[in-house]
């Protein structure tokens, strides 16, 4: 399974919540659900706090830059 | 005029006055025409007979001064001032004394914001039955952007301001600058390359970023070709072009138009800290819970083991229960009921004496009452 994007890994984990809290889990599934809510946290987690973004410049296809102002 | 030359060792030479004199006229045969320009550093007085002031190319810069007798400039209560695109009806002319080359002007006609309005507006009427402005065309903007194409002048201002808010409010974002014209010649074409190469490097939302300007600074962006391109761009663009009042005609074809630098980071970028929070609260609730369902799991073992170590000793008083009652119906069929009642059994040691011809006189019996036994012996 790839690795999903925040928005995908923030809805299952709420999903995931909503599951537990409805109280439908089984009790097989909830360690099953609890562990894969805690990765999906640590997964959002990751995307939120270890990465800086990147700001970059497209390299200009004109000829001579334009003079500032 | 005559133009006499000197004949110096078999040379002609020409006095300056005389040459400027040359010049002058060969100048003056020239036709009269029409010039369009800004009017810059405009010169006017009272106790002088002309006003002057100089045209400027806005494309290149290019100047060239201008002089009109006052009285003719005064009649046509134009109210000029610098900055002003105007048309100049006039012929050039040298004044002979400095050599210097200048336009002498007969007429003047403001041109510029009315003229290109129109052409504006006509532009706007054509894209718009055309559908280009449509509201079914507009496109939903990404929530977590992957990579934020901006089109954007290198005038630092509305750049900063962008990247600025982008990045404060939502620190992981990726964003892709390119820097383009955003005004004069080549700004057309500079930007329409940009939101086509930034679409084509992954930029998933573009934002088109322009400071405010004069009315002819912000008219690339109502280019056609401009108004085109970001209709056509594959991924939805934003449009944060001039202030509030300013409505350039690529706003109306973009996806979304922001008013400000912030209003379109707060457009492309989810909030941070609303984002972490939402985490940290499901967080919470996954734990939460977990743990409630946990023990409800829990409970219900509980319950049923307290059952289950119950179930033995109910089995058992259940069972007493039906022998007494079994035990209570027997009593109501003993033979001590009829005794009760007065009757006796008589026997003869373990054999009941059912009738007279068993008993043989003298015999010794015993009778059962209700109370007890006694002994009785048989008579004749």
């Amino acid at each position: 399974m790839s690795e999903p994007t925040f928005e995908e890994a923030q809805r299952e984990l709420e999903s995931i919540v909503e599951r537990l809290e409805r109280g439908d889990a089984g009790i097989d599934e909830l360690t099953e659900l609890w562990e894969r809510g805690e990765e999906l946290y640590r997964i959002c987690a990751a995307k939120l706090d270890g990465v800086r973004g990147k700001i970059e410049e497209l390299a200009r296809s004109g000829d001579t830059p334009p003079e500032s102002g | 005029m005559k133009v006499a030359a000197t004949e110096i060792d078999g040379r002609k030479v020409y006095s300056v006055r005389a040459f400027n004199g040359g010049v002058a006229s060969y100048l003056g045969k020239l036709p009269t025409l029409w010039i369009e320009g800004e009017i810059t550093e405009l010169r006017r007085q009272e106790r002088w007979a002309s006003v002057f002031f100089t045209l400027k190319d806005p494309e290149d810069g290019a100047c060239l001064p201008v002089q009109m007798p006052r009285g003719q400039f005064d009649v046509l209560e134009l109210g000029l001032s610098d900055g002003e695109r105007v048309h100049v009806f006039g012929r050039p002319e040298l004044y002979a004394q400095r050599a210097e080359l200048r336009l002498k002007a007969l007429t003047i006609e403001r041109y510029g914001v009315g003229a290109h309005l129109a052409a504006l507006e006509r532009l706007k009427r054509t894209l718009a039955t055309e559908g280009l402005f449509d509201d079914s065309r507009k496109r939903a903007l990404p929530r977590y952007p992957r990579l934020i194409g901006l089109v954007t002048g290198n005038d630092a201002a509305a750049k900063r301001d962008v990247l600025t808010h982008i990045t404060q409010r939502f620190p992981p974002a990726n964003v892709l600058v390119a820097e383009t014209y955003v005004q004069g010649p080549r700004a057309v074409a500079s930007i329409c390359t940009a939101i086509g190469d930034l679409s084509h490097r992954g930029a998933d939302v573009i934002v088109l970023a322009r400071g405010g300007g004069s009315f002819e600074d912000l008219l690339p962006f109502s280019d056609e070709r401009v108004v085109r391109a970001v209709a056509a761009c594959q991924v939805p663009v934003v449009s944060a072009v001039g202030h509030e009042q300013d409505t350039p005609l690529c706003d109306l074809a973009a996806d979304v138009r922001a008013s400000t630098p912030t209003a379109a980071a707060r457009l492309v970028v989810p909030d941070f800290a609303e984002l972490r929070e939402r985490l940290e609260r499901g967080r919470t609730n996954l734990r939460r819970g977990a743990q409630r369902a946990a023990d409800r799991h829990v409970e219900r073992l509980t319950a049923t083991r307290d059952r289950l170590s119950r179930a033995p000793a109910l089995a058992l008083e259940r069972k007493r229960a039906r022998l007494d009652n079994a035990h209570a119906r027997l009593g109501t069929l003993s033979p001590l009921a009829t005794l009760d009642r007065g009757y006796a059994i008589v026997r003869r040691g373990d054999t009941v004496i059912r009738a007279a011809a068993q008993v043989s006189s003298g015999e010794r019996l015993s009778v059962r009452v209700a109370d007890g036994t006694f002994p009785v012996t048989a008579d004749e």
